[in-house]
């Protein structure tokens, strides 16, 4: 159990957040200079909040208004840095006992080389960080967090010092060294993916705040606004016009369709007709409609509509098309109103670089109402 | 011939640097390290030798240690006279010296990544242990580079010694002021001499410092 509550102020920055996690993992997601990395620091014990209160487990190690605040090596926290901070001039197994010394002898050397064991890294244990790839470094990192066995690892921003092709190996990698390790951990990141790879609860940042803290599963199908859906990077963003709400339906207008969508059970609200509303269509949801069997019909297809496709790019395994609906007036989203990602088999298959008008149909469940 | 005098300036130099580092190396990771109040003005304190004429130094100093002076009356109360004894020429040539160490040192400590403190904070160190095992190994270099040169400042000194400690034959004449009063009397052979050996004493330093510095981790 972690509760974090913080205020921090300074030179054109204002740090107000309040969160917590009972989850393995927790991810701080937010766009770079939102406060993830100041908050981690505050956990550390590097960096004094101004007010607040922050438990981890059942040990409070800072509260501003009983006047604790216990120093970094009381805290037992292991704190992965961004760009990994190892001690060049220690050794890959000195750096993994730095945190030792106060054990003695025995169990410094056999926890040592349980770490090295552990991660892999038996080989390197006489090397020195600057003989090392990048993802032996972030392991030796870890090796030197996890050998104190710390209460909470605190990772920030695990991958940014590597290259992409290798990132999503790590990822994955660092994923089963927390599952194994069995340790808690707050992870740092500005990468969505990232955070819900390896994040069982996900807490978004925004310029020195909260906007919404939710299991990751939540939050990639409710996002709690348009801000936090844009931080995301959800794509297909769009902005609509209320025709009527119910309970379970909310019907709105877009480009000249009237678009039915699923009004959220848990958090269903009825906004007036006639006001914005924001809503996104993820653009593997939309789903194109085969010429070789029976004619388009509404009252089968729902959300039914046409268009061109103006634009496709090829990501390997899919593509991207964009999509230009015969409404007239400007596009949604600059030349185009809906990008349409399809596999790239279906792409072949319908020769979609050939044929380039198609009617699109789109299931009201998959048409994300985002409160104001 | 007397080599007195260089054996003293070696003495008088090792025992100098020794002192500069005891004092100087906190003192640079203070304004390295630490914000506190009055740093600016310490940091101003800490380079006025470099500036000042030796001779004006070599003035003060020796109104405060000399035997009316305020610490002079304090030492001798217990005994320890400093004025024109070669302890003078020690502390006149720590003046000199420490300037140039705690610039060294403090450029040093400030090029070390406060990260890596960071990481040893949150790894249990206390702030002595973080010194020892992660600022101090890192900014060595540094530290060494100004210990050389605070040695050789030590080893050159001549104005605040010559205020502070005199130029007597055999007790406090250094090999600077030796080697000025050979010439004074003329006798260029004795001044060639000592010369010729505080070159080669520097030059030897040098090179085995080179070496060292070479080392990688």
């Amino acid at each position: 159990m972690l509760s974090v509550s913080l205020k921090k102020r300074l030179p054109g920055f204002a740090l107000d957040v309040r969160w917590e996690s009972s989850d393995a993992v927790c991810g701080l997601f937010g766009p770079s200079g939102a406060g993830k990395t100041l908050t981690l620091d505050c956990l550390a014990g590097l960096v004094r909040p101004d007010a607040g209160r922050i438990v981890i487990g059942d040990r409070v190690v800072f509260d501003s208004a009983a006047g604790i605040d216990l120093s970094p090596r009381r805290r037992r926290l292991g704190y992965v840095f961004q760009g990994y901070a190892l001690f060049p001039h220690l050794t890959v197994a000195d750096n993994i006992a730095y945190g030792l010394r106060d054990q003695p002898r025995a169990t410094r050397r056999e926890r040592t080389a349980r770490v090295l064991d552990r991660l892999g890294l038996a080989g390197l244990a006489t090397r020195r960080p600057h003989e090392l790839s990048g993802g032996e470094r972030q392991r030796v990192a870890l090796g030197r967090a996890l050998a104190i066995e710390p209460a909470l690892l605190l990772l920030d921003e695990p991958f940014s010092a590597l290259d992409l092709p290798l990132r999503r190996v790590l990822r994955d990698d660092l994923g089963r060294v927390l599952r194994e390790w069995g340790t808690a951990a707050v992870l740092v990141t500005h990468d969505f993916t990232e955070a819900y790879r390896l994040a069982d609860r996900i807490v978004v940042y925004d310029a020195g705040r909260v906007v919404q803290s939710a299991p990751r599963a939540e939050l990639l199908w409710q996002p709690a606004s348009e801000a936090v859906a844009r931080i995301m990077g959800v794509r297909n963003l769009l902005t609509g016009v209320v025709a009527k709400a119910t309970p379970d339906r909310i019907q709105l207008r877009w480009r000249g369709q009237i678009l039915e969508a699923v009004n959220s059970p848990t958090r269903s609200y009825l906004p007036a007709p006639e006001s914005p509303i924001a809503f996104f269509i993820r653009p593997e949801y939309v789903r194109l409609i085969r010429k070789d069997r029976r004619t388009a019909d509404p009252a089968h297809h729902m959300n039914l509509m046409a268009g061109v496709v103006v634009g496709d790019e090829d990501f390997g395994t899919t593509w991207t098309l964009r999509i230009r609906l015969d409404h007239p007036g400007p596009p949604a989203q600059g030349d185009y109103d809906l990008e349409v990602e399809v596999p790239h088999l279906v792409y072949e298959i319908l020769e979609i670089d050939r044929d380039r008008r198609w009617e699109f149909s789109i299931h009201r469940g998959s048409i994300h109402v985002l409160p104001a | 011939m007397d080599l007195f005098p260089l054996w003293l300036s070696i003495r008088v130099s090792l025992v100098a640097t020794a002192l500069t580092l005891a004092l100087g190396v906190p003192l640079a990771w203070a304004l390295g390290r630490r914000r506190f109040a009055g740093r600016e003005l310490l940091a101003a304190l800490v380079v006025t030798p470099l500036v000042l004429p030796p001779t004006v130094l070599g003035y003060y100093l020796l109104v405060l240690i000399g035997a009316p002076g305020p610490l002079g009356r304090l030492l001798g109360r217990i005994g320890v006279e400093l004025a024109f004894t070669w302890k003078a020429a020690v502390v006149a040539a720590c003046v000199g010296s420490l300037p140039l160490l705690v610039r060294a040192a403090q450029a040093g400590f400030e090029g070390v990544d406060a990260r890596l403190e960071q990481a040893a904070r949150t790894l249990g160190r206390s702030e002595w242990s973080v010194f020892w095992s992660v600022t101090l190994p890192l900014a060595w270099r540094a530290v060494l580079a100004g210990a050389v040169l605070a040695f050789c400042r030590a080893f050159g000194d001549f104005g605040i010694t010559l205020m502070v400690a005199g130029s007597i034959p055999g007790r406090t004449q250094t090999l600077p002021l030796a080697i000025y009063d050979h010439v004074q009397a003329n006798q260029m052979t004795e001044a060639n001499t000592l010369a010729a050996l505080a070159v080669a004493l520097v030059v030897a330093l040098l090179l085995g410092l080179g070496r060292l510095g070479r080392l990688r981790y």
